[in-house]
């Protein structure tokens, strides 16, 4: 049987990451850096993660699960016999806490991509010893438009405990989403006071004020097939306008999975490793003889948009390879609007005003 | 189909090699352990990715007939650094394979069906092994044709094998060159590989074209098949794009919702008309 939920207060809640820290779970959670913005980032103290900043931090926390740059194997040809060896992985349980309702969508999307058949092994590992927590978001961004792409800032998606945080008290609500996040939660949560119907009202009021803030509009539901016939449209030059292909977008999205495989080190020994990657560079498809199928910046640009919001979701159920986030849009350098290159495109206009209003003065 | 998604290779050792023209050449390749090259089986039209470390990886079709069992054949021409690695490589030394990958040519669907091969430049590689497999059954098919182009006569690859497709009622061989290609005392055609073959009419309704070649020469022979008849579903290429990981997951190789590694790499024509123009 499920259980239905805990009202803890901030020091019991505190104490349990003390008691899962103690037992050896790494536990990552968002950080505030020096620079303003924050990070995940393996905590030394519960103290650190019981109570991570308000802000979203900066990049997603998909390199718990996929890392930006992992070895997959050494070799060694310079003796008498050619050897692999695939470094060790580490093998602890690690605890996600504090992300927003939209990363946890966002590494689900990810197991979409790497637990299909045929599994990847690595990151299968890797997630099988990881358990989420989620947090519900208390405040939207401009940029934010989880809403638009089917989520919402107190979504349980890809989460295996819940938690909200309590305007007021300060208490929190930590609900079990999975049997691994109620087995994780099972021996502290028998000193914990159940969840009220009083509570679940506040939780409810709370998420409907951040939902009301979110300004961006809801995405037409026919997007994904106005999107698949609008290949040769004119307006996928508008919307990419500025690209300068720098891959800002794909690194710091929770939920993008290409990757490259490289090799470093000489022909006698050195490793392979996979890093990720971006459509947005040139030289993701071209070939050796240098021709180029996406041979300029908006064809490019155009494969970030359709795959995320046609290809994948004619894939997977209508579901679309964004959470909307909103990192793309913050981070760019050129005021590219992902938001507003799909509602431009879905609504068979250029809008060039509009898909330009995100350029920073 | 691979059993796990693994990106880590099996080693495997450079057993034979033949230059093929002054850029293209073929190696003959086979896994160190026994057991693996034993459970290694493939199709024809499916491929493998090929590691020379230090380098990379390449995607590269498996060029021998699936019957020439303990070892694989691979014919690549230097283009990159990856490439021109491989070619340093001699017999003896190491790569590593990974793979089989991919569909395969439908060999099973052109029984008693007049046959054409398409081949232009590097493309005739991925001809190879399905041609190998035709004249292996020669008997269960029609008329069959190889069409083999190149820049010059010089870039034309297999021309060690030319004698032996045509031996004992094999095949019909067409080579052609590009205007200009052409050395002294040349007796095959000129013209580009889609204006030769529609200059011979060698396609109709029934028949089977198996191409691959540059992109471009790709759109022309649909072009050229179509003006002659031939439905583009029995119009079969195979497609080479960048990839990297095999598997379907890294995304270089994505035309649309195709992914060449995992839906591919052969496709008919009808099935090309559906992906987004991205070759």
């Amino acid at each position: 049987m499920t259980a239905l939920g805990w009202h803890l207060s901030e020091k019991e809640w505190t104490e349990w990451l003390r008691v899962l820290l103690e037992s050896g779970i790494a536990v990552i959670a968002p950080v505030l850096g020096t620079t303003g913005t924050s990070e995940f980032q393996r905590v030394g103290s519960a103290e650190e993660a019981a109570a991570p900043p308000p802000s979203r931090t900066a990049m997603s926390p998909k390199k718990f699960l996929f890392p930006q740059s992992e070895v997959l194997f050494s070799f060694d040809f310079s003796g008498e016999s050619a050897t692999l060896s695939q470094p060790e992985m580490e093998r602890g349980r690690q605890l996600l806490v504090g992300l927003r309702p939209c990363d946890a969508a966002g590494l689900r999307r990810l197991d979409e991509v790497f637990l299909s058949e045929p599994e990847d092994p690595t990151y299968s590992e890797r997630r099988q010893r990881t358990v989420i927590v989620s947090q519900a978001c208390t405040q939207a961004g401009q940029s934010c438009f989880c809403t638009a792409v089917g989520g919402s800032p107190s979504g349980r998606e890809g989460a295996d405990l819940a938690l909200t945080k309590l305007e007021g008290s300060g208490d929190l609500l930590l609900e079990p989403v999975t049997a691994g996040g109620e087995e994780l939660a099972a021996p502290a949560s028998a000193s914990w006071r159940p969840i009220t119907a009083e509570d679940r009202a506040q939780a409810a009021r709370q998420a409907e004020a951040v939902t009301s803030a979110i300004t961006r509009e809801p995405l037409p539901p026919n997007a994904p097939p106005i999107l698949a016939s609008s290949f040769d449209s004119p307006a996928w030059a508008e919307v990419a306008d500025g690209c300068i292909g720098c891959g800002i977008c794909a690194y710091a999205c929770p939920s993008c999975s290409c990757f490259d495989i490289t090799d470093s080190g000489g022909a006698a020994c050195g490793s392979r490793c996979r890093s990720w990657d971006s459509c947005a560079f040139s030289t993701f498809t071209r070939h050796a003889s240098g021709h180029n199928p996406r041979a300029d910046q908006p064809s490019r640009y155009r494969q970030r948009v359709m795959h995320k919001f046609s290809y994948f979701p004619a894939e997977h159920g209508g579901e679309m390879m964004c959470v909307g986030c909103g990192r793309c849009i913050d981070l760019c350098p050129a005021g590219v609007d992902i938001h507003h290159a799909v509602l431009a495109l879905a609504s068979g206009a250029t809008l060039r005003v509009q898909a330009r209003s995100g350029v920073k003065a | 189909m691979s059993a796990t998604a693994t990106l880590l290779p099996d080693l495997a050792r450079i057993t034979g090699a033949r230059d093929e023209t002054y850029d293209v050449r073929t190696l003959q390749i086979e896994l160190v352990e026994r057991d693996r090259a034993e459970s290694f089986t493939w199709r024809p039209g499916q491929f493998a990715m090929i590691s020379v470390f230090g380098f990379g990886e390449a995607a590269l079709t498996i060029t021998n007939p699936p019957d020439e069992e303990g070892f694989i054949e691979i014919t690549f021409r230097e283009m990159g650094k990856l490439t021109s690695a491989l070619r340093r490589l001699s017999t003896g030394q190491i790569v590593g394979v990974r793979g089989p990958f991919g569909n395969s040519f439908p060999l099973d669907e052109w029984g008693g069906r007049d046959i054409v091969f398409v081949g232009g430049g590097i493309g005739m590689a991925a001809l190879h092994a399905p041609l190998a497999a035709v004249l292996r059954e020669r008997d269960r098919f029609g008329e069959v044709t190889v069409v083999v182009g190149a820049k010059s006569a010089s870039d034309l690859v297999y021309r060690g094998e030319f004698d032996e497709w045509q031996r004992a009622g094999g095949a019909r061989l067409i080579r052609a060159v590009d205007p200009g290609g052409e050395v002294d005392g040349w007796d095959g055609e000129v013209g580009l590989l889609p204006d030769v073959f529609e200059r011979l009419g060698l396609s109709g309704a029934e028949t089977v074209v198996v191409v691959c070649g540059p992109p471009v020469m790709l759109d022309f022979m649909l072009k050229a098949t179509s003006r002659l008849g031939t439905p583009p579903a029995r119009v079969i290429t195979t497609l080479e794009n960048r990839m990297k990981c095999g598997l379907g997951y890294c995304g270089h190789c994505s035309v649309g919702r195709f992914m060449v590694c995992r839906d591919g790499p052969v496709i008919s024509g009808e099935a090309l008309a559906t992906l987004p123009k991205e070759l």
